[in-house]
């Protein structure tokens, strides 16, 4: 089983190797989507505890299989399997398609690796691989919008990693002496250390006003990558949760409570902020923040109350792995459509992972958010009465941004690219979305009673008539600009720029990072004059040949 | 043995009598001297690994020899020198290649590598200098052997780098100087032992060790450009870039951070210096170039300014590693003396590949130079991201030891500064790799010298020399935790000064 694991995290490390060398690219070619292979038979077959221990490797190593590295291996390998496969045909007329097939290894390579490492030190390399790999992925078009998503991404990106690292290493000062996840659980954790932690990979997870990255990049990637962006690497961020913050040993009320209304506002501001969108791509970027606000309400509310987590973790768990498979079933879907156009095949395999997503009765939605709840019952008031309230309005919100999804696809005629062996993929991975989540439910037996059924349906009809009162609405329809916030920044940038010198005889740099401040300048003139360096020698000359002679 | 105490003078001489020989060599000798180049380079990497061996067995390598009575020239070769010994002999036989490849063709070649053998000898000197007077006198030869280096090209820019090299330099010398002879009234001669040999004048003359200390470090301080020191060392990359490499990553700059950590642990030693309280302002100092010299290199469109910015604030993680008391932080500063080493020396091959075979020397020509040289491209990026910090490159392990050792030694605000340089790092570098990688060209690269020919990109021996520091500053990050690589030779040498 060791080679197995070895090979889970190498096979596309090689490959992508390989590809960056111009190395057998007829082989590599045909054996790219096949990468994620090993790590699929390892979440399937491997037994918990596989570990292989490399105590020579970065700062000592471990990487291994344990129960919530298995669920989030399995849906990170399928969907890269499905993507990576759904890619080869889509992207057959790309002639950059080599270069895109360079980065997708690479990312893959950090993202499963990542799910195995079992010590902080592997696990922020594996992180920081895939976080800096996926930059290709966002900016393959490299038109004027990938390069602003890419810049906005890569800004936000180095923020967290900071923000990460600052986190990890305020880890030891209470009491972590070795990194691995076993012992880390097991120490104090620091208010500070948790806050940087918590924004740290909620940046990834887009977490509210940390989001700002997330519907820029993920509709500017081609189709297989927004599909893995949004269905796996948002994951990324809630595994670094799950392996780094003291769940279920030690209550953090305060930084809870923060995660947990930033779930909520993350869950409200994705529909209303998704609704208002006309691309398709970004509102389903939009719909993922909404719906990462569940997995950050049910990481929350771990933190606040520590007894509740053997309840919570299985919730997570299979919310992540139901929104993983959805969430890049429809960003395939959108890819499929665009390409064969909107038909009874495309739509009803379209419909599968949106019922899924809005949490329809009997999808993997339905567990998914029933185990969520189940989990927050015993939570401190007025967190049990409040989420009664909010939690099926948000699940209104989700079923709103599915109709609408809808609306914006249900007439698209094909666009003419390479449409050749997109649909076998797309439909496994919906029958996959289907089909797992009920496999991973330990909670089958509770959900066929019709109150349970009752619970997810209406607010599926509730959606249904507000959707119906809209589409008599002649006024105009309210729209965000895709990324929102990201506005602002961007404003300040441009106005820093704007009053920058216009001192461009030296060079042409437009890079962003361009600010050639005079005052930084003049105070490095002054610091290098000879005046200052000759009279700060004499004073220090005089002062030691003074107290020699004293 | 008897031969065991001539080794380090050997290790030494090596590098100076192919120097010697190289002056006499007529400029057309090209075959030789580049054999006599790489010879001396080749016995030195021998000599090196020998007493390495010898070192981790804890033999005695010691050579002294009394030149006036009081003043003893003692060579030893102790675990920091060998660390210090080991980085210049391995990346003085990759810029000897380099440099062989670079001048190809052009004049005063003998000159340029007399002195270039001369300023590794000196660093060698200050290596394993066993007593403060043995490093004062190879710390001033490295200037002297260094400044023809600087003004090799001899143009009125160069010439004036020179002069205020010089100045500098020979002005912090003067400053050590002074310190030194301070010292020696209270001490007689000052011999580097682990642990430090002050602690007895501690409650005498607590105010005058202060003050010496002060000197010692403004003038270890000029080398190390410590602000406001810095002054000369964005100036002096107008020399070639074998020189450049060598300046920043093995001889100038890192002789004076050396001689801090000399100073800091074995002459003061480090828990005597904590006691009178001159680590933390040190450290202030330390901290602020880092950030300033981060700052700085953001807005520098010059590629080669861009990176001596960059030393500026890099070198300083090592001075801040060694102001960190406790074990921890000894190990990262100590351990970043190599890894800054190894990436920078890569970041100036490839500067000096870019000018070579295009003609580019700034940022803002580089747009889609990594479809044109790759593997250049690829080193330099390597060691942009080890630079950063990113894993598992070399820079990320300097890093997270920084990190803990502060956190141990109670100086929380640190992380912060690693962060925020790290910010930095990435804010000058990735821009450059987005140029490179991302961009396409759009025109004509300045002045192509080196024309495509099938996969080669450029001249082999430009090309070799920062694959190979480039694919160390991977290996050394990558597989930190094992046997014999610098992380481990650091924590060798931080048992050692911490052992009671």
């Amino acid at each position: 089983m060791t080679a197995l694991l070895l090979a889970a995290m190498l096979f596309p490390l090689v490959l992508a190797l390989a590809q960056g060398a111009r190395a057998g690219a007829w082989a590599v070619e045909r054996l790219a989507p096949w990468a994620p292979l090993p790590a699929l038979v390892l979440a399937l077959m491997a037994p918990t505890g596989t570990i292989f221990e490399a105590p020579w490797l970065l700062l000592g190593s471990r990487f291994g299989l344990d129960d919530t590295g298995r669920v989030f291996l399995l849906l990170t390998a399928l969907v890269w399997l499905l993507a990576g496969w759904f890619a080869r045909g889509y992207l057959a007329g790309d002639a950059a398609r080599a270069r895109f097939r360079g980065f997708f290894l690479v990312t893959q390579a950090g993202n499963l690796a990542l799910c195995l490492s079992l010590d902080a030190g592997s696990f922020y390399l594996a992180f920081a691989l895939m976080t800096f790999a996926a930059y290709g992925l966002i900016v393959h078009s490299g038109s004027d919008e990938a390069r602003r998503a890419g810049g906005v991404y890569l800004v936000m990106a180095v923020l967290g990693e900071g923000a990460l690292l600052a986190g990890i290493l305020l880890l030891t000062q209470l009491g972590a002496t070795t990194w691995d996840f076993a012992t880390l659980a097991t120490g104090r954790i620091g208010g500070v250390a948790a806050a940087l932690l918590i924004a740290g990979f909620g940046i990834k997870a887009g977490l509210p006003l940390l989001h700002l990255w997330l519907p820029l990049a993920h509709p500017v990637a081609p189709v297989p990558a927004s599909a893995v962006l949004s269905g796996v690497m948002l994951k990324a961020g809630v595994l670094g949760w799950l392996r780094f913050l003291p769940l279920g040993t030690e209550a953090l009320p305060a930084a809870g409570s923060v995660l947990m209304i930033a779930g909520l506002v993350g869950m409200f501001f994705g529909v209303v902020a998704g609704l208002a969108q006309r691309d398709s791509k970004v509102l389903l970027a939009y719909s993922s923040i909404s719906q990462m606000g569940f997995l950050a309400l049910g990481v929350g509310a771990g933190l606040v109350l520590p007894g509740a987590w053997p309840l919570l973790w299985p919730a997570v768990a299979l919310y992540a792995l139901h929104h993983a498979l959805a969430k890049s079933a429809l960003f395939l879907g959108v890819g499929a459509v665009d390409r064969h156009g909107a038909n009874r095949v495309t739509l009803a395999l379209l419909a599968l992972p949106a019922l899924a997503l809005a949490g329809a009765p009997l999808t993997s939605g339905m567990l998914a958010k029933l185990s969520l709840k189940g989990g927050v019952v015993d939570l401190p008031e007025p967190w049990p009465s409040a989420l009664a309230i909010l939690l099926p309005l948000a699940a209104i919100g989700t079923a709103l941004l599915m109709l609408r999804l809808f609306v914006l696809l249900a007439h698209r005629a094909p666009s003419g690219g390479p449409a050749r062996a997109l649909l076998l993929p797309w439909t496994l991975l919906v029958v996959a979305g289907v089909l797992l989540p009920w496999w991973q439910a330990a909670i089958t037996d509770k959900v066929l009673k019709p109150g349970v059924l009752v619970d997810a349906l209406w607010p599926l009809a509730v959606a249904m008539l507000i959707a119906w009162a809209a589409s008599r609405w002649r006024g105009g329809w309210p729209a965000i600009p895709p990324g929102d916030l990201v506005v602002w920044p961007e404003r300040a940038v441009a106005w820093w720029r704007a009053r920058e010198r216009p001192a461009r005889a030296a060079g042409d740099d437009r890079s962003f990072w361009r600010m050639e401040h005079e005052p930084l300048r003049r105070a490095e003139r002054k610091l290098t004059r000879w005046g200052f360096a000759s009279a700060l020698w004499l004073v220090l000359l005089v002062a030691g040949i003074a107290g020699l002679l004293r | 043995m008897i031969g065991d105490s001539l080794l380090p003078l050997l290790v030494v001489l090596s590098s100076f009598l192919v120097g010697v020989v190289i002056f006499f060599l007529q400029e057309s000798r090209v075959v030789l001297r580049s054999a006599l180049n790489l010879a001396g380079a080749g016995a030195k990497l021998g000599l090196v690994g020998y007493m390495l061996w010898g070192v981790l067995n804890r033999n005695d390598y010691t050579f002294r020899h009394t030149v006036l009575p009081g003043f003893d020239l003692v060579l030893n070769a102790d675990a920091l020198a060998m660390l210090f010994v080991t980085l210049s002999a391995v990346l003085w036989f990759f810029t000897t290649l380099y440099a062989i490849g670079y001048l190809e063709g052009a004049p005063h070649r003998s000159r340029f590598f007399g002195f270039f053998s001369f300023c590794v000898t000196a660093t060698a000197g200050v290596a394993m200098a066993g007593n403060l007077f043995t490093f004062f006198i190879f710390y001033e030869l490295l200037t002297l052997a260094t400044y023809p280096l600087v003004v090799h090209r001899g143009t009125p820019e160069a010439l004036r780098a020179g002069q205020r090299y010089l100045a500098y330099t020979l002005g912090g010398g003067a400053l050590l100087l002074l310190g030194m002879v301070w010292l020696q009234t209270f001490t007689g001669s000052v011999e580097f032992v682990h642990g430090g040999s002050l602690a007895a004048l501690g409650t005498t003359h607590a105010a005058e060790l202060r003050w010496i200390f002060l000197l010692l470090i403004a003038g270890l301080g000029v080398k190390a450009a410590l602000i406001p020191l810095h002054g000369w060392l964005p100036q002096a990359m107008v020399a070639p870039a074998p020189v450049s490499a060598l300046l920043h990553a093995v001889a100038v700059v890192k002789a004076g951070a050396f001689g801090i950590v000399r100073v800091v642990y074995e002459v003061y030693g480090i828990t005597f210096a904590q006691a009178l309280g001159v680590l933390t302002p040190l450290s202030w100092v330390a901290a602020a170039t880092i950030l300033w010299g981060s700052l700085r290199a953001l807005t520098q469109d010059d590629l080669k300014r861009r990176l001596a910015y960059s030393t500026v604030s890099q070198v300083s993680y090592i001075v801040l590693g060694v102001t960190l008391f406790g074990p921890v932080g000894t190990v990262g500063g100590v351990v970043h003396l190599v890894h800054q080493g190894i990436m920078k020396i890569t970041l100036f091959f490839c500067a000096g590949n870019y000018a070579e075979t295009l003609g580019i020397h700034r940022v803002s020509q580089m747009d889609g130079v990594g479809r044109r040289m790759p593997w250049t491209t690829a080193a330099f990026t390597l060691a942009a991201f080890g630079m950063i910090g990113v894993p598992p490159l070399a820079g990320f392990v300097s890093k997270w030891y920084l990190g803990i050792g502060a956190l141990q030694a109670g100086m929380d605000w640190v992380i912060g500064v690693l962060v925020l340089s790290s910010l930095l790092n990435a804010a000058y570098f990735l821009p450059i790799l987005y140029r490179a990688w991302f961009r396409l060209q759009t025109q004509p690269w300045p002045e192509e010298h080196i024309p495509v020919r099938g996969r080669r990109e450029t001249a082999w021996l430009l090309l070799l020399p920062p694959l190979f520091t480039g694919g160390m500053a991977l290996f050394i990050g990558l597989f930190a935790a094992m046997p014999f690589s610098p992380l481990d030779w650091a924590q060798l040498i931080a048992a050692r000064e911490y052992a009671p």
